[in-house]
């Protein structure tokens, strides 16, 4: 018999029991589920089923009502953003977050921002390491670019460009921070079909080539399909299903959800 | 024409002054922070001068060692530093007009203090303090005013383009994204207030040496008004938009008022001309805010002048979706 | 005791006049999200109105010095048009100053900023015209009314100023109206749905802009009225007064919760009782309890007492 080779699952994210209330409304109600190291991870669900909200608790822009969130065995549970990222989680935004004042390259630097430890005082008197750092950022920064076919409109500012073109800027930046875990909200949103197949195979290629874990957001259910290695399902603010891409389409809750709307 | 300089040299020095006063504002404005703190930490940093001049520091008929002056600075700069950080802490959390009216309130506090503790000489201030200088006239104050000016223009610049720097402007840019890329909200608005907060408490305790005599009425709401005219009018995108605004908007209301001492001008005018200068102030900030948002003195127009074109707009895409940023 | 009514009293006075100027800020922050720092220059405004309309002569300086309107309107009514005219203020400041910003979709700073500019504008400009004198009315507003009443006894007196009691009438009078306006007409109704949200109520056919106005000029009406009042109470004290007050007001509305229409009024009271029980001997810091206050609210509740917390969409 010969034996296969198989990669270790390894829980790099646990959340458990997730929930988040707005007053009376709970917009995440007691989700847990654990995302492995490697893996393409979904979340998919109605218009308002709370997957952006999930994406909030998650990177600490708001805090949960209940619930823990552990990464990579630590609990960073209620963390501050800014610590979530410095522990290697970076995020786009549903609604694209970009610097609109700043160049396409200056807001790819700020993501290494975790990555420098200049000061003040070596950034204006120009003392180590900050020339070091300067040179490191711009370079990572431009690579990245460069990745995300942006290199040739460096200099231009961000609210300049193409729809499009400012979720992939938006990517770019998120990798700059040299992230294990990614996490996309509607990456595909506003593309047309072609670009959609494009940032498909994109996303596969920077997993593997940055070792990354992946979780994403996404209304577009073929893409999901074709893509995640698992996905979960949120329905006002519940997970109804979670497995793999086959089993998870043909789940009646799942279909109820997405065709009960169109009743 | 050396007769112009020095019988306008209160003049000068105030313009010089008040170009670092504006940049004073600039700094916490790269975070994001629209303060009206700077005319306390004025006021404290003149306190600070008076109080070390003229019961500290030893000084003899009205003269005082050009020496005890850097020091003051250095004390001056040191309190301001240390009450920003106090108030700085729990007050920058606050965002937007949640901010700018913990700063207002703030300054306010200030000046009731100042106007009532004995130390401050009460309502009627602090006077006669000691001059480094021998002269008639106000213009040796430029060593002071305008080494500090170089000197923060200069730490203005850099910083802009260094780590620090672009963290404040991606707070000012989007405090939540900033924060999502890690960069620490609470400790980069903290910073770029203290900063703003040290440079006008030092301009505070030169400027008591200028003026010879220090009371409440520098650290008022007037000095907010006239501090934010200077960068929201002068330009608050680039450090060069409060020197230019500092530097202007303190030689206006003296040309209005030399051009009200002309003979032959009705009576209205003149004193138009010469009071009004608060009329103008609010008028331009209301102007300003609707016609230039971002003050005079933009980026773009510093690249133009440099030579530099400005990018090209992108060409319209078939792209049916607006560029949806924000 | 008689010290404590005392001072009871006076500050549910001040406190109500700071009631009647807060909420003309709150409303416009209700509808607009804006504070408007004019209202303190409007306030000042209404004082001098009310001043000029009862033909009372202006100072020796300032360009319209030694000069008086050739009306000469009893104090009551001069109180009711200078507010009317206040109002009117009001308005001409949200056309020029507040709707180019609107149009252009301007951060609401900047609404702030251009706000501080009309206020140093407006008040300067008063200074211009008629100098920085103090002035007094020169007929009281409670009539023939004595000018004081006796809550007390004989033996321990206390005196209440009639202008006082007529100052809470008038705020009481003031907050039932406004409390009934908001809440049960259909004018009402149609404010709260602008200031809910501005873009679909005029998508159901609300005209935005007639409700901004209309609320400008309430609230230029009702801080007009305040100014009269305290003119009425005490005296005008030059232009600046109405920045101080101004400073003030936002204190009580922060306190109060911004755009809280009931939280103006108690933030008005709660500033008006601090200050009033200030020890005699500490009575110059009388003015620093409203931003001492601010600022506390500020850092511990900045929803201040009756607002509610701004979740903020992500």
């Amino acid at each position: 018999m010969s034996a296969m080779t198989e990669t270790p699952h390894e829980t790099l994210l646990h959340a458990q029991g997730m929930t988040r209330r707005f007053g009376g409304l709970i917009a995440v109600n007691n989700v847990s589920f654990e995302v492995q190291r490697g893996e393409i991870f979904g979340l998919i669900g109605p218009n308002g089923a709370g997957k952006t909200t999930l994406f909030n608790l998650m990177t600490g822009l708001i805090a949960p009502s209940g619930g823990t969130l552990t990464y990579a065995g630590a609990n960073v549970t209620g963390l501050r953003p800014h610590n979530i990222a410095r522990r290697g989680i970076a995020r786009t935004f549903q609604n694209i977050r970009l610097f609109p004042n700043l160049s396409a390259l200056e807001n790819v630097m700020i993501a290494q921002h975790v990555h420098t430890r200049s000061g003040v005082w070596q950034g204006v008197l120009g003392l180590p390491p900050s020339p070091q750092e300067e040179r490191r950022t711009r370079q990572k920064a431009t690579e990245m670019l460069t990745l995300c076919g942006l290199a040739n409109r460096a200099n231009e500012k961000a609210t300049n460009f193409a729809y499009g073109d400012q979720r992939r800027l938006e990517i770019a930046r998120a990798l700059a921070l040299e992230p294990q875990v990614l996490l996309l909200d509607e990456p595909a949103a506003g593309m047309n079909p072609n670009e959609k197949g494009t940032l498909s195979s994109f996303i596969r290629d920077i997993r593997d080539r940055f070792d990354l874990t992946v979780l994403l957001i996404e209304h577009h259910v073929p893409l999901v399909m074709g893509l995640c290695d698992r996905v979960a399902v949120l329905n006002f603010g519940e997970l109804i299903a979670l497995g793999d891409p086959a089993t998870v389409q043909r789940d009646p809750a799942v279909i109820e959800a997405y065709l009960g709307d169109a009743q | 024409m050396a007769d112009f300089f020095t019988s306008n040299s209160g003049v000068i020095v105030s313009m010089v002054l008040a170009a670092i006063l504006g940049l004073s504002v600039y700094l916490p404005l790269m975070a994001g922070q629209l303060s009206l703190a700077s005319p306390g930490f004025y006021a404290l940093g003149g306190y600070t001068a008076a109080v070390l001049s003229t019961r500290v520091f030893p000084h003899e008929g009205g003269q005082i060692a050009f020496g005890y002056i850097v020091l003051e600075m250095l004390a001056a700069g040191v309190l301001s530093g240390i009450l920003a950080i106090i108030v700085g802490i729990p007050a920058l959390r606050l965002r937007g007009i949640y901010l700018a009216l913990a700063t207002i309130a703030f300054v306010e506090v200030l000046r009731v203090l100042s106007l009532n503790l004995t130390i401050t000489g009460g309502a009627i201030g602090i006077f006669k303090i000691p001059q480094p200088f021998n002269s008639q006239h106000q213009l040796p104050y430029l060593l002071f005013a305008v080494p500090m000016l170089a000197i923060a223009m200069l730490f203005v610049a850099r910083l802009e383009r260094c780590r620090i720097g672009r963290a404040f402007t991606a707070i000012r840019e989007d405090e939540l994204a900033a924060d999502a890329m890690g960069i620490q909200p609470t400790y980069h608005k903290v910073l770029a207030f203290t900063m703003g907060a040290i440079l006008a408490g030092t301009v505070g305790a030169v400027s008591a040496h200028v003026l010879n005599t220090w009371n409440a009425r520098q650290g008022t709401f007037d000095a907010s008004i006239a501090f934010l005219a200077f960068v929201l009018i002068g330009g608050s995108r680039t450090f060069l938009g409060p020197v230019f605004g500092g530097l202007v908007l303190t030689m206006l209301p003296e040309v209005l008022r030399a051009v009200g001492n002309i003979g032959g001008l009705p009576k209205p005018v003149t004193t138009f001309l010469k009071d009004g200068r608060f009329i103008i102030f609010g008028l331009l900030l209301v102007i300003g805010t609707i016609f230039f948002p971002q003050g005079l003195i933009t980026p773009e127009l510093v690249g133009r002048l440099r030579g530099r074109t400005p990018p090209t707009p992108p060409a319209p895409t078939a792209d049916p979706l607006p560029a949806a940023v924000r | 005791m008689t010290e404590f009514v005392q001072r009871f009293v006076n500050g549910l006075s001040i406190g109500s006049v700071y009631a009647i100027f807060a909420l003309g800020y709150t409303l416009v922050f209700s509808i607009l999200g804006i504070i408007n720092f004019a209202h303190g220059a409007i306030f000042t405004c209404g004082a001098y109105f009310t001043y000029m309309l009862t033909g009372a002569t202006f100072g020796a300086n300032g360009i319209f010095a030694k000069t008086h309107l050739p009306i000469v309107l009893p104090l009551a009514v001069a109180t009711i048009v200078g507010a009317i005219l206040a109002g009117l203020l009001g308005v001409l400041i949200e056309r020029l100053a507040f709707r180019p910003l609107r149009r252009r979709n301007s951060d609401r700073l900047l609404a702030l900023v251009s706000s501080l500019g009309v206020a140093t504008l407006l008040v300067n400009f008063i200074q211009y015209l008629v100098g920085a004198e103090n002035y007094s009315y020169k007929t009281r507003l409670t009539g023939d009314l004595p000018i004081a009443v006796n809550l007390g006894s004989e033996a321990s007196p206390i005196p209440i100023r009639t202008i006082q009691i007529l100052i809470f009438a008038v705020a009481g009078v003031i907050l039932i109206a406004l409390t009934f306006l908001i809440n049960f007409t259909k004018f009402g109704k149609a404010l709260r749905a602008v200031a809910e949200d501005a873009t679909t109520a005029s998508l159901l056919g609300i005209s935005t802009d007639r409700f901004i106005w209309l609320t400008f000029f309430l609230s230029g009406f009702l801080g007009g009225l305040a100014g009269t009042l305290v003119g009425s109470s005490v005296s005008i004290a030059g232009p600046y007064f109405g920045i101080a007050f101004g400073l003030k007001g936002l204190a009580v509305i922060v306190l109060g919760g911004l755009g809280d229409i009931p939280g103006a009024v108690v933030g008005g009271l709660v500033l008006g009782l601090a200050e009033a029980f200030v020890p005699a001997d500490q009575s110059a810091f009388k003015d620093a309890v409203a931003f001492a206050l601010l600022f506390i609210v500020l850092l511990i509740r900045p929803q201040g007492l009756l607002g509610r917390v701004q979740v903020q969409k992500v």
